[in-house]
This record gives C-alpha cells, sequence and structure tokens, in this order.
C-alpha cells in the first residue's frame, strides 16, 4: 500500500523530526533529514504491508540519514545545543533537564531510548528498525535507563 | 507520572517548520539540494583521498562524474557514477532505507581483431541498467531485482540453481542463479540461452 507523502508528512513529521534531532542534536540537519526522508518516500516505488510499516520504515531511514549527516564532513551550522534548548518551551523544569540529560547520552543508547519511550516500540521492534539483535537492544536500553537514573534520581523511575 | 509520559512530554517540544508541498517546482528543488547534498559530500571524501594518496589522484585526473537514474533494488534511484577514463567505476547511491552505498566496477571490451579496449561510458552505462542482482529481503525471501522487477525466486531453487526468463524494457534475458551454501549467489545472463555453471567451479558457466 501507499499513502500520499503529504498525509504522512502531516501524521509524522514531527516523530521524523525528533527521531533525527536525537541523533544529530542540530535543528538545521534534523530538518534537512525530514525534507529528505519524505522526499525519499516520495521517489521511491517501495510498496507497504500497512501504515505501522510505512512509519517504521520513514523513522529508519531518518534515523540512517541522520548517521549519516554525522560520520560526514557536511554540517550545517546551527544554533549551539544549550542555546537552542533555551529556545524551547519545556512544560516543567524536570521534563527539561530529562531532555538535557537524553541529549547527554552516546548516540547508540539514545537512539534506543528515543524509539522505546517516545514512538512506543518494543525491543524487537526496535531491533528490527535499527537491524540489530533484540539482546543488543536489551543491552543499550538498559544503560540508557541506567545513565538517566544516575543523572536524574529521582527524577527517573527505576525500571532495571 | 511514568518515564514514558515525562519523556513524550519533555520531547513533544520539538516541533519541525518543514513544511514542503508537492507542487513539481519545489520537489525539483528539494530534489536537486539532496544530490548536492550528496556530491558535496564525495567531494569532501575525495579530497582526503587526494592528500593521503597520490596514486588516487592520478586516477582521478581526466575522470568524468555523471548522475543518473539506475534501478537498484527495484527502485529507480539516482546514482552519481564516477568514470576514470580506463573502463572502471566507482558509483554512490542512497537506498530505499538511506543508507549510503558504495559499488565499484569496470570491464574491457574485445575487439574482432582480438584487441582488448576500456569499455566507454556508455557501454558501462548500458551494463548497469541490464545488471541482475539477487539478495535476501526483510523476510527472509530470495528477490531478484531487474530494472522494475523484483521477483520472489525462494521457491524456484531445484538443487541450489534456478533458472528465471526475464523480459525487460529493453532486453529479455535468460538468468541463471546459482545458490551457495554460505549464502552467496552466482548469477549469470544472456539473452540467447540459460546458461550453466560448472559444478566444481562456480565463477565459470557453460551453455546449457
Amino acid at each position: 500500500m501507499r499513502l500520499p507523502v503529504q498525509d504522512l508528512m502531516n501524521m509524522y513529521k514531527n516523530n521524523v523530526y525528533a527521531a533525527a534531532f536525537s541523533i544529530c542534536k542540530n535543528t538545521s540537519d534534523a530538518e534537512d533529514v525530514v525534507q529528505d526522508t519524505f522526499l525519499q518516500y516520495y521517489m521511491t516505488y517501495k510498496n507497504f504491508d500497512n501504515e505501522q510499516h510505512i512509519r517504521a520504515w520513514l523513522l529508519r531511514v531518518a534515523i540512517n540519514k541522520a548517521k549519516n549527516i554525522q560520520s560526514s564532513f557536511w554540517h550545517r551550522k546551527g544554533m549551539p545545543l544549550d542555546d537552542f534548548i533555551e529556545t524551547l518551551s519545556f512544560e516543567t523544569p524536570e521534563t527539561k533537564e530529562l531532555f538535557e540529560e537524553v541529549m547527554k547520552l552516546p548516540e547508540k543508547y539514545r537512539v534506543v531510548v528515543h524509539l522505546f519511550y517516545y514512538e512506543d516500540y518494543s525491543i524487537k521492534e526496535i531491533a528490527k528498525i535499527l537491524r540489530t539483535t533484540e539482546s543488543n537492544i536489551k543491552v543499550r536500553l538498559s544503560r540508557g535507563r541506567a545513565k538517566l537514573k544516575d543523572a536524574l534520581k529521582e527524577g527517573w523511575e527505576d525500571e532495571q | 507520572m511514568s518515564n514514558r509520559e515525562q519523556y513524550k512530554k519533555a520531547f513533544s517540544v520539538l516541533q519541525t517548520s518543514s513544511d514542503f508541498t508537492l507542487e513539481d517546482e519545489k520537489m525539483a528543488i528539494l530534489k536537486k539540494k539532496a544530490m548536492l547534498r550528496t556530491f558535496a559530500t564525495a567531494a569532501a571524501a575525495c579530497l582526503v583521498i587526494v592528500g593521503g594518496s597520490g596514486t588516487a589522484y592520478a586516477a582521478n585526473v581526466g575522470g568524468i562524474q555523471r548522475t543518473i537514474q539506475l534501478w537498484m533494488h527495484g527502485d529507480q534511484t539516482d546514482v552519481t557514477i564516477d568514470f576514470d577514463g580506463s573502463g572502471n567505476y566507482t558509483m554512490e547511491y542512497t537506498d530505499t532505507d538511506g543508507n549510503t552505498r558504495e559499488a565499484g566496477g569496470g570491464g574491457v571490451a574485445i575487439e574482432a581483431d582480438g584487441t582488448e579496449r576500456a569499455l566507454t561510458e556508455d557501454e558501462l552505462i548500458l551494463h548497469l541498467s541490464r545488471e541482475v542482482d539477487v539478495s535476501y529481503n526483510d523476510d527472509g525471501k530470495i528477490m531478484l531485482y531487474f530494472q522494475g522487477q523484483a521477483v520472489d525466486i525462494t521457491e524456484k531453487f531445484e538443487n541450489d540453481t534456478c533458472y528465471v526468463f526475464l523480459n525487460g524494457t529493453d532486453i529479455s534475458l535468460y538468468v541463471t542463479v546459482l545458490k551457495e551454501k554460505d549464502g552467496a549467489f552466482h548469477i549469470a545472463s544472456s539473452p540467447d540461452r540459460y546458461l550453466q555453471f560448472k559444478e566444481t567451479e562456480p565463477g565459470i558457466y557453460t551453455s546449457y
């Protein structure tokens, strides 16, 4: 199946942006990833099983594109992360602190934590999206949680 | 508030300002922009090679770069190809999952008088446009890709060999695929007949 790209943009652009930002930590690069990801959907002839298949594909493409930008020489100059965070309107100081601590995690933990807590994917689904093993994802998630617990103390429930 | 609820609240502040429409003109600009970024990345990587290796630099002198559309795993894809003028090419493209892929190759043509010459750009492009590829997809199926076609050949193997006839846009091919025990595939194609691999030397094949 295929869905109109405009509909997908409306439904998932912020999810794609958040996933890209969680890797790039840069608004300009993340915006590029959003455009490139939907452009790739527009240009591909791939057929999908259902809407969830499309959503997982969009996130996988966005994550790969964000990683490509990270490993390339092609970075756009953007606002430093600390300055950018100050422009965001967090509901509470705790959510701001959580955002800052997630951004301090190593990338390989950050992306797994993001897909688990923000996108509600299971460990099995994350392993499929990132093309790695479930045990690898479990380890990354566990270490990411441990680091967040260590940094946020009472602000993060112990799930180990 | 659970960790998940708190996490969602924290990251819901991220809102993209991206808002592109599907007007042809704008899509063309976006496409060009995406290609320019790919080119810039390739150019930057090339400079590193130039700095580190005189041989690579010499090989690039007089080379030609072209961006064309090729069928890659059943998807029409923009591919940037560098030709070195000696019958060799390297190419870079982004697959449907967003991974940057690199590949390369080359070859010679044998003239009627037996002399060898390097393949031209157009001959290499023709070869690439007619290339047959076989690989496993995400569901573990063995897929054969040829131009715009993706054919599931999982059930077509007998004694680890599969024969498929393909009608392409400009050519029809008889394709033989040999599956090795380590999961690798050997592919041979001909517009005239099926080719058969020699049992002991899969790289060598004879007419069937």
